[in-house]
């Protein structure tokens, strides 16, 4: 926008790394259990860029994770669209937050996002689980935050992503 | 430019921190929430109702491909690990085994050459032609879905190798589910086990048609739909295809009968099965090219009609089926 974008494939490739995470097969039993990465690296992204990624990227992002997983087309667009809005409302007071403040409030919009999702596959028929233990997801997605954060922000600031 | 940063002493330190930043919000971004999110909507209707879809899936598809690929990559990996760093003594064991299967594997394909012929024999004196077998393509099991509660996984061919909606995936003991998505290097197959897949089967031993569906659970069963109390099941019964509703070729084994709970007190009993496919652990797996739908379309035109009547005369036949296509789909098929 108000300057020349730099080092932005570094973005796109964490993008394919959150997608990689995202479809490794699992064990059954740990299947609940899998960090969200892609709205946690999309997540950092907005708070850390909001002039390069917005609702647009969000959108897109959402539709290439359906694409991924199978689900019906438009499903993660969705729940990413009002995650990144919402992120994007919040940003300037999510920089501020500590650590512990930052993984509650991934905690809520993780949440947000898997119920969201859980609600439009009901509405869509493709699923018929009526167990919330998905929800475990939401729990370690704040605890692997910190690091995460962490992990990203050294990434943008040795590449210099803007 | 850590003036973008949200650490505090960047910005003390001077640098221009208020910037556009401030400004990116306001209206224009609920607006244009609500229009991506309305926009989605729109595709996951048109998607989910109309299929429109299919050509910008497809094309999507590509983009996901790299993706499948390097996630298969661990296991690759390790498999090429196992085979390279493999002892001598494990190889020779493994080579005598598989001899040994091969020669059993060769007895009973000379018996299957009798009994095609005499299948065909009797199949034609009923009036119904049926080919066994039919081609098939190798394939492999390289991802599965990440909602434990939806039971799809995802080959690796796709509309590049001939792979069309519909078609049936087995292993080497049993029917494993059909083609429901395909992009064009890479397919999705729904299971027999998922809650929204139904198959048609018959009772090897005596001819009984049931519906099977997909377990409500995470467990990889199959439960009868609308088993009457009267009907003749039992516990270790084998469930072979039916071929009806042409989506399977027939007499594909699918699963075997664990258990029959029948309650006086209701209308149906409850009869639950395990399917005969390795699914959790295998990762070979064949695509049945080729369906012999005309064949399959008069039979089970037929069949409703004759129901009651060709119960009890199709009684002999089924077994022979069962044995002949159980031992079709071999190497030399393709």
């Amino acid at each position: 926008m108000q300057k020349r974008a730099h080092a932005i494939w570094v973005i796109f490739f964490s993008f394919f790394v959150a997608y990689l995470l995202a479809i490794v097969p699992f064990p059954e039993w740990a299947m609940n259990y899998r960090p969200e990465w892609v709205p946690m690296v999309l997540i950092y992204w907005v708070m850390a860029l909001p002039y390069r990624l917005g609702i647009g990227s969000a959108w897109c992002a959402g539709l290439l994770l359906d694409i991924l997983e199978g689900s019906a087309l438009g499903l993660n667009a969705i729940s990413l669209v009002i995650l990144a809005y919402v992120t994007l409302s919040l940003h300037q007071r999510m920089r501020m937050f500590t650590s512990l403040q930052q993984s509650g409030l991934i905690f809520a919009l993780v949440g947000l996002n898997l119920m969201l999702c859980h609600w439009l596959q009901i509405v869509t028929g493709q699923t018929i689980n009526v167990s919330l233990l998905f929800l475990m997801a939401s729990l370690t997605s704040a605890v692997i935050w910190p690091s995460l954060f962490q992990l990203l922000r050294q990434i943008r600031r040795s590449f210099d992503v803007h | 430019m850590a003036g973008y940063g949200y650490n505090f002493r960047s910005r003390q330190r001077g640098t221009p921190a208020i910037d556009n930043t401030l400004f990116i919000k306001g209206v224009a971004l609920e607006y244009r929430a609500l229009t991506f999110i309305f926009l989605s909507v729109c595709i996951m209707f048109a998607d989910s109702r109309f299929g429109y879809l299919e050509k910008i899936r497809f094309g999507l598809g590509f983009a996901t491909a790299p993706v499948y690929w390097v996630a298969d990559v661990p296991t690759r990996v390790s498999l090429w690990i196992d085979d390279v760093f493999v002892s001598r003594t494990d190889l020779l064991q493994e080579n005598e085994l598989l001899r040994e299967q091969l020669l059993i594997s060769r007895r009973e394909l000379q018996l299957v050459d009798s009994l095609i012929s005499e299948n065909n024999r009797l199949l034609e004196l009923r009036e119904v032609t049926q080919s066994i077998g039919g081609k098939v393509l190798p394939a492999e099991i390289i991802n599965m879905s990440p909602d434990p509660y939806s039971k799809r996984v995802l080959i690796n061919k796709g509309a590049r190798d001939g792979v069309v909606i519909g078609q049936a995936l087995l292993d080497a003991n049993g029917l494993m589910g059909q083609v429901h998505e395909v992009l064009s290097y890479t397919s999705w197959v729904l299971l027999v086990t998922d809650f929204h897949h139904v198959t048609p089967v018959e009772v090897n031993r005596n001819g009984e048609r049931a519906l099977a569906r997909g377990s409500r659970t995470t467990a990889s069963e199959l439960e009868l739909e609308f088993v009457t109390q009267t009907q003749d099941m039992r516990a270790g019964d084998l469930l072979v295809s039916s071929g009806m509703g042409q989506v399977y070729p027939k007499n594909y084994p699918v699963a075997e009968i664990i258990s029959v709970y029948a309650d006086a007190g209701q209308d149906f009993a409850v009869v639950k099965a395990r399917p005969l496919a390795q699914i959790a652990s295998t990762r070979h797996v064949m695509v049945v090219l080729e369906k012999e739908t005309a064949p399959i379309e008069d039979s089970s035109i037929r069949d409703p009609a004759a129901a009651g009547a060709e119960a009890d005369a199709s009684l002999p036949l089924p077994v022979a089926q069962g044995q002949v296509i159980r031992l079709a789909p071999t190497p030399d098929d393709r």
